[in-house]
């Protein structure tokens, strides 16, 4: 199938989702103008806004290049969020317990948190590829307990004395730790994400690893036959997974939010599962969908500042677009 | 006496596949048919045409003398005609009554019962037919023939006087085949009419009153008296008159040639409905085409499976040259020279939502051919998939196309390109033309004919004599997961034949 025609297939509920938000806010009383222009000054056109928007492409496109493997290796780990988690976790331990001078203690608290996320990834994938574990309830589970470890380190062992009230948080890392001001966005954060998405689209479409781990996952039985390694490669898929995933959680630590915050961007792991939707499942696709869905995530901060809608509103629109893609996908899926 | 079932002119094709030509059968009221056939003889498209699944292209089919409308199922059981497919049909899950409850036309309870009230009436039934089974049990708890014989209680409750069973025997012991056969005779003598599937020649005369045979969708024999007929003569109609040649650029001497490959009394667990191996023997020899034959389901997946390096046997030795690969898997094997073409080309061979350039390299890959650096060039792959894909004949516009856009014939030509890449020792064939047209068939056998001449030793396990006497230097006939004849040309259907299905024996 041509390019032009899976856009086009992408394009359209996205436009009929905004379309139907649409009618939806006016059916309730809201200016369909002002939430327009709302949502284009949160995400585009104001001040410092794209700067915004890209803060929250961020967590989205590392962690929807990682579940694009264990997609390809046909394996539904929605454990993002709980990687994300771990990782935020193994890095701020780093940032916070190690001395040193930050050159060194940055790419370690980086790398410990990538270390965190592959090791809760690769606990899904070998309950799976060892003992047939269903994917979806082990890694959906995992981010349960990620979840709850995480309040609890933050409301224990590295509980930041100075905050009361209802967020728990550890304390705020070193600012020479920092990758990025308090805007939340850096060129140097800029440029580790671009490294991240070429990283993956060479791992995904150029490797021999990654040209198995799809014909694997299209076709687990010819795999057998040719010799491929089925379950190492899907053990594959799930530690790159946790990588990807544990780099989100680390950048979130060191960039925008300076420490680990329980109840932080709780949905965020399973919004990048229909960023790797949206975007076709492709590199370049995926970089779309993280920029729109970032986008949206931005306006869905500043909106309630100009208009009256929620932004629940907004939510409602991600909601539909995700439902409307995958729909599409699944018609085209059961016609062909 | 009367005549329960009859068919007459029915035709069905799929595609290109004339699956029944112009059969006309008669079977005559309470007494036990047989209908035989080699796999893909028509015996299954014969069931689901009588049963009212399929609806024929041609024919008619009628019930107790009255015609009944073609592809209705429900149509064909109101006028008594009830089905046992070889997969069970009631749900697993279930309890025995609610399963019943749910598969039966005449219900126990309304639209709303209480589970007490149908396992009682249920269970009275169940006694009533001297089974011994409690019917709060779930299914899938039962052994298979209980479960067998529930799915036939459910056909009878539907007030069926005409019973077809689908190779009940298939997955049943030999004493429960027994129960089973004094079942089915208990019906009969009630006056039910049974007409049964069946591949094994003991289990036919010990059960039928008639014979009919299909072959290669035309009925050879109508229901025929068993008592008139000899083991001999029934296998003879089923795998039909083979041209009685050797393979047409005969090896030579076996006996002279290096062995390349030898199984020294492999044996291993079955595998779903078909048996395992049961100490196999053999040695295949550089230069040889070794043809496996036998009625589907006798230990062929078993034994392509240990061949090729997918399953580990249980006891026994295999050797590749001088190697001993038993506990190698399938990358070891590949590495030394060992290819397959997998039974299902289209599951097992290729992948279909693939693009014709990963399914020629995806294994390649790791198999350094596009050196050690983890990043490899997509474009040399795709100049690769080129040449290999024109070197083979496929008929394709681009290898970005993917696998399911290719035709059967050119989705085996395609596998051939990738299968017999490199140096080729020794080559696994499994029903290598199976469903494709002549030209592409004649190239199939072709190019293992030419793999043989280079030196290697192919195996090629298929269920079509003609193919098998066609091309094979040697032939080994595997029933119930064990050689039961090995045989040189001049081949005789007659021989082998009856060492597929156990004549005589």
């Amino acid at each position: 199938m041509s390019i032009a025609i899976r856009l086009l297939g992408i394009g359209l509920p996205v436009l009929l989702a905004v379309a139907l938000s649409l009618v939806l806010f006016s059916a309730t009383g809201h200016d369909v103008h002002e939430v327009v222009l709302g949502v284009t000054e949160g995400a585009i056109t104001g001040f410092g806004s794209f700067w915004q928007t890209l803060r929250w492409t961020m967590p989205l496109l590392l962690i929807a290049l990682g579940f694009l493997f264990c997609l390809r290796a046909g394996e539904f780990n929605i454990g993002g969020q709980g990687q994300l988690l771990m990782g935020g976790l193994g890095c701020v331990a780093v940032a916070l317990l190690m001395p040193g001078p930050a050159i060194l203690v940055v790419p370690v608290a980086v790398l410990v948190g990538m270390v965190f996320g592959v090791a809760w990834s690769g606990l899904a994938g070998y309950l799976k590829v060892r003992f047939g574990a269903d994917e979806v309830i082990v890694t959906l589970m995992l981010n349960f307990i990620a979840v709850l470890f995480v309040s609890w380190v933050t409301t224990g062992p590295l509980k930041d004395p100075a905050v009361r009230g209802e967020t728990a948080s550890t304390p705020t890392v070193d600012s020479a730790l920092r990758l990025s001001g308090g805007d939340g966005m850096s060129i140097r954060l800029l440029t580790i994400m671009a490294l991240a998405a070429l990283v993956a689209w060479l791992v995904a479409e150029r490797s021999r690893t990654g040209l198995q781990l799809r014909y694997a996952g299209e076709a687990m039985e010819a795999a057998h036959w040719q010799g491929m390694k089925v379950d190492r490669l899907k053990l594959t898929a799930y530690l790159l997974a946790g990588a990807f995933a544990g780099l989100a959680g680390a950048l979130e630590v060191l960039g925008p939010n300076g420490r680990l915050v329980t109840g932080a961007t709780p949905t965020i792991g399973f919004t990048a599962i229909v960023v790797t939707i949206v975007g076709l499942s492709r590199v370049p696709g995926i970089i779309f969908a993280a920029l729109l869905f970032g986008g949206l995530q931005a306006a869905i901060l500043f909106l309630p500042i100009v208009s009256d809608l929620p932004s629940s509103g907004l939510k409602i629109l991600e909601g539909l677009i995700a439902l409307l893609v995958t729909a599409q996908l699944i018609l085209r899926r059961g016609r062909s | 006496m009367a005549s329960a079932l009859r068919c007459s002119e029915v035709d069905v094709k799929f595609g290109s596949v004339h699956a029944l030509n112009d059969v006309s059968v008669d079977y005559e009221e309470g007494r036990i048919h047989a209908l035989l056939g080699q796999n893909g003889a028509g015996k299954s498209t014969m069931a689901r045409v009588m049963s009212g699944v399929l609806a024929p292209e041609a024919g008619e089919v009628e019930i107790f003398g009255r015609a009944v409308a073609p592809g209705q199922p429900s149509a064909v059981q109101a006028a008594g005609l009830d089905i046992v497919h070889q997969r069970f049909s009631l749900p697993p899950t279930f309890q025995v009554a609610e399963a019943l409850e749910f598969a039966s036309a005449r219900k126990m309870g309304g639209a709303l019962f209480s589970g007490r009230a149908i396992s009682r009436a249920w269970g009275m039934k169940l006694s009533e037919a001297g089974l011994r089974v409690d019917p709060q049990a779930r299914l899938s708890t039962l052994p298979v023939e209980k479960v067998q014989a529930i799915e036939i209680l459910r056909a009878l409750s539907n007030d069926a006087r005409i019973l077809i069973l689908d190779e009940p025997t298939a997955l049943l012991s030999p004493s429960a085949i027994e129960e089973l056969f004094g079942q089915l005779n208990g019906l009969r003598d009630r006056g039910v009419t049974l007409i049964v599937i069946l591949h094994k020649l003991k289990e036919v005369m010990a059960l039928a009153d008639t014979v009919s045979i299909l072959r290669e969708g035309r009925l050879v024999l109508p229901p025929t008296p068993s008592n008139d007929l000899s083991e001999e003569k029934i296998s003879e109609l089923m795998v039909g008159e083979v041209a009685e040649t050797g393979s047409p650029a005969p090896a030579g001497s076996v006996g002279a040639r290096q062995a390349i490959c030898r199984f020294d009394g492999v044996g291993s667990p079955g595998l779903g409905s078909e048996p395992g191996l049961d100490s196999v023997s053999f040695e295949l020899a550089e230069g040889e085409i070794l043809g496996i034959a036998g009625i589907e389901g006798n230990g062929q997946r078993s034994l392509a499976e240990l061949f090729a390096g997918l399953r580990v046997p249980t006891s026994g030795r295999i050797h590749l040259g001088d190697a001993d690969v038993t506990t190698s898997d399938v990358a070891a094997r590949r590495a030394m020279g060992l290819r397959a073409v997998p039974f299902d080309r289209m599951v097992e061979g290729a992948s279909l939502t693939l693009p014709l350039w990963e399914n020629i390299n995806s294994w390649a890959a790791s198999a350094h051919r596009y050196g050690r650096w983890p990043i490899v060039s997509i474009a040399s792959m795709r100049k690769h998939t080129r040449a290999a894909l024109d070197r083979f004949g496929v008929v394709y516009d681009t290898p970005s196309q993917v696998g399911g856009t290719l035709s059967g014939g050119n989705l085996q030509r395609l596998i051939l390109a990738r299968e017999l890449e490199g140096s080729v020792t020794a080559l696994l064939a499994a029903q290598p033309t199976r469903g494709l047209d002549f030209a592409a068939t004649n190239f199939v056998w072709s190019e293992l004919i030419r793999v043989r001449d280079g030196g290697a030793g192919v195996v090629m396990i298929s269920s079509d004599l003609d193919e098998l006497f066609g091309i094979c230097d040697r032939i080994l006939v595997l029933r119930g997961g064990a050689v039961a004849g090995e045989f040189k040309p001049p081949f005789s259907a007659a021989t082998v034949g009856a060492a597929m299905v156990g004549a005589g024996a």
